[in-house]
């Protein structure tokens, strides 16, 4: 026993981190949902009875559905064009799908502002082409916030979804191949099912990330575009943290509740493919 | 046959680019913009010139919040890069069945979304009296950071030779003289990397500082601050350096463990 613990010392300062900044604190925001000071369901009772907050809630998850599934549908055949590359391109290719990955959403966000805005680049460009004769409207709407989330996502997504297609082997299209199958069949028989795990779980984090965005809602949105997010934001903000640590179960449970019907929603997609 | 297949790999090829400058064009779009010299962010700019980046670097709000984004990140980089680099050791070696329990723990920060984890060191800093600390701060970025660390090393510590140190051990060197000699310099890379890779978590990291800190601004604090009110151009100079400072350390890290890897692959 004591040797095991002498020989787990390594892992300690990680544990410190994690417990003290991580755990502990989670906890905090549980407690102080139920507890103020005493047990209390007042701001449990709040979230329920307010609609509005609800219906936050669910387009924060509808937002991040229309992100998460129109991000798997165009990273899936960015993946496989990078995997059917020859090993040394490949590299050069994942090299340019991180240069957007490496940017902070903050500055992914501004520079939407920068590209939608009254005079910003389209507007320009479409006045200067004659498009149009007054600027268009496009930021501050729910288009725009989903723009920029999926250009934000879509990275992720395209790594997650080829790094899985890496570790298929390709021997079994061409077996299938040889066994009569036509390229197509192939793929759609064989290639599809065995990558759609890689594409699912791409899908699942950039579903779990958009749940919890914040930065670009407030940046793009309207007010009627609004996220859990920032509606987490201005309780913070108004020191109301009982409320606001109550959005924040809505956001955690509410968010791996979704999860589990996906997860569901993708075996059963799977079965009907295969 | 032939001609359908060609069709569809020309498609391909035309959709991953098409994405690719989807990705990326908005990003540097700022960069020609930001030398622009008019009051407003104009496309393209009537005349060119370095106005805003004189007001950023003559701004002592801008430097003094460029600086404190700097040290954090700095600290906060070591903190996760050293207690990663210590908690792979521990993973791979020492802990047996329970690695994958504590792998799962250590890197389960980062699916959370980061307003909670603001939420939570936020209530936590109010409860402690620990609002406004900039140790606290430090202190989380690392705990962000550490899952990134804990991965990118991890991976590489992997692919190490264990026999070459257990041989230092055999020929008379001591633990710690043999990891040294034997595991450390193929390890240096992923540690670097890791470095580059927690040093921007933090420098890019808006909410936790936003919830934590009172009276002081960091980097992203003070973007953050400028675009609530007006969007002045002197962002855009900002972001433009912040996409060449990020880009070119990132890739120099990414090439860096790349070539390690494949290294230790040969």
């Amino acid at each position: 026993m004591i040797a095991a613990l002498k020989r787990s010392v390594l892992i300690w300062p990680a544990m410190l981190l994690i417990v003290a900044l991580y755990l502990v604190p989670s906890f905090d925001v549980i407690r102080s949902s139920l507890f103020d000071p005493d047990l209390t369901t007042r701001h449990i009772d709040r979230l329920i009875d307010r609609p509005v907050f609800m219906t936050v809630f669910w387009r924060t998850v509808q937002t991040s559905l229309i992100v998460a599934f129109a991000g798997a549908l165009i990273a899936w055949p960015v993946a496989y064009f990078i995997n059917a590359q020859p090993r040394r391109s490949q590299f050069l290719l994942i090299f340019l799908i991180f240069i957007p990955l490496w940017m902070s959403v903050l500055i992914r966000s501004y520079a939407w502002l920068v590209v939608l805005g009254r005079d910003g680049v389209v507007n320009s460009a479409m006045l200067g082409m004659g498009l149009t004769t007054e600027p268009v409207q496009m930021l501050f709407t729910p288009a725009a916030v989903q723009l920029a989330m999926l250009q934000i996502l879509l990275p992720i997504q395209i790594v997650t979804t080829y790094g899985a297609m890496t570790e298929i082997d390709l021997d079994l299209m061409r077996a299938a191949r040889i066994l009569g199958a036509r390229q197509g069949q192939a793929l759609r028989r064989v290639f599809i099912p065995l990558s759609f795990d890689g594409a699912m779980t791409g899908m699942i984090i950039a579903f779990m990330l958009s749940m919890g965005f914040f930065i670009t809602p407030a940046l793009l949105g309207g007010p009627r575009d609004r996220m859990l997010g920032n509606l987490i934001e201005v309780q913070v903000a108004q020191l109301n943290w009982g409320f606001a640590s109550a959005l924040g179960l809505l956001l955690l449970f509410g968010t791996l509740g979704c999860v589990i019907v996906l997860r569901f929603c993708g075996r059963m997609a799977l079965r009907v493919l295969k | 046959m032939d001609r359908q297949r060609t069709l569809g790999s020309v498609l391909l090829s035309a959709w991953f680019w098409l994405i690719v400058v989807f990705m990326v064009f908005p990003i540097f779009v700022i960069i020609p913009l930001s030398f622009g010299s008019g009051d407003l962010l104009q496309f393209p700019p009537q005349q060119y010139g370095l106005r805003w980046y004189h007001a950023y670097i003559n701004d002592p709000l801008w430097m003094q919040a460029t600086w404190l984004s700097f040290k954090i990140a700095l600290i906060s980089g070591v903190i996760a890069t050293i207690t990663g680099t210590m908690a792979v050791i521990a993973l791979e070696r020492h802990l047996g069945r329970s690695r994958v329990a504590f792998t799962y723990l250590i890197t389960s920060p980062i699916i959370v979304p980061h307003i909670f984890i603001a939420l939570g060191i936020f209530i936590f800093a109010l409860r402690n009296g620990l609002s406004g600390s900039q140790m606290l701060l430090i202190g989380a970025h690392a705990m962000v950071a550490l899952p990134f660390v804990v991965l990118i090393i991890g991976a590489s510590y992997r692919q190490i030779d264990p026999t070459i140190e257990r041989a230092a051990r055999v020929l008379g060197a001591g633990p710690m003289r043999a990891f040294m000699v034997a595991t450390f310099p193929s390890l240096m890379p992923a540690g670097v990397a890791a470095f580059v890779f927690a040093f921007f978590v933090s420098f890019d990291e808006l909410i936790i500082a936003q919830f934590l800190l009172k009276g002081t601004e960091t980097l992203p604090m003070r973007i953050w601050a400028n675009l609530q009110l007006d969007i002045s151009p002197t962002v855009a100079a900002v972001a433009s350096l912040l996409i060449v400072v990020t880009t070119v350390a990132m890739a120099g890290a990414e090439i860096l463990r790349r070539r390690a890897t494949q290294k230790l692959a040969d």
